[in-house]
């Protein structure tokens, strides 16, 4: 072995992003310019996001979720704090970011030429692991 | 001649752990950066066949 390195992350493109939100069973409204995130309380400081996911498809919230292309390139996310304790805090978002990087890295290594050797579902005490394995050719 | 495999193992909290077997020196970074893909490094450890590569490329271009 050469090399181990844990890593957060990051959510930068896009299209891995959709997919994996639509992966997840949401429909995915894109808005390159911005669209206007709707809250609970209409008071509350309007929002607005590039992806949105509305809150008739996110049982129990009580705000649409979005998400903000950020001047460094990354998304963030963007969402009533209610929500934080209805289901969509940082364990929801870890399963984004699950989907996003499996997503991500596949068409990475395709793109590259490595070759997928294998891929395997692990459950842990820290709910399901995925496993991807690759052989470079040169 | 050892092949050359990356693991790459993606948790539900965000985190993903990339190991890399068989590499040595610059195409250990290459590698590695084709898979971190922008990522936030959190932790890293380089193996002694990394360092053991890099001293075999070192002799090499020295002949």
């Amino acid at each position: 072995m050469s090399k181990y390195s844990v890593n957060q992350t990051v959510l930068r493109e896009e299209k891995y992003l959709v997919e994996a939100l639509k992966e997840m069973g949401y429909e995915v409204e894109v808005h390159p310019a911005g669209g206007q995130l709707n809250s609970y309380y209409s008071e509350q400081e309007a929002k607005a996001a590039n992806i949105i996911i509305r809150r008739d498809q996110l049982r129990g919230a009580y705000g649409d979720v979005g998400f903000v292309r950020q001047p460094e390139g990354q998304f963030a996310i963007v969402k009533d704090e209610l929500d934080e304790y209805r289901g969509y805090g940082a364990k929801w978002v870890g399963r984004v970011q699950q989907s996003y990087k499996e997503k991500q890295t596949l068409a990475m290594a395709k793109a590259k030429g490595y070759t997928l050797k294998g891929r395997e579902v692990v459950e842990t005490s820290e709910g399901q692991q995925v496993r991807l394995q690759f052989v470079a050719r040169r | 001649m050892q092949e050359k495999t990356i693991t790459v193992t993606i948790d539900q909290l965000g985190n993903s752990t990339l190991d890399l077997e068989g590499f040595a020196g610059h195409g250990c970074e290459k590698v590695s950066d084709d898979f971190r893909g922008g990522d936030l490094v959190k932790a890293e450890r380089k193996k002694p066949a990394y360092y053991t590569g890099q001293q075999v490329q070192q002799e090499k271009s020295q002949r």
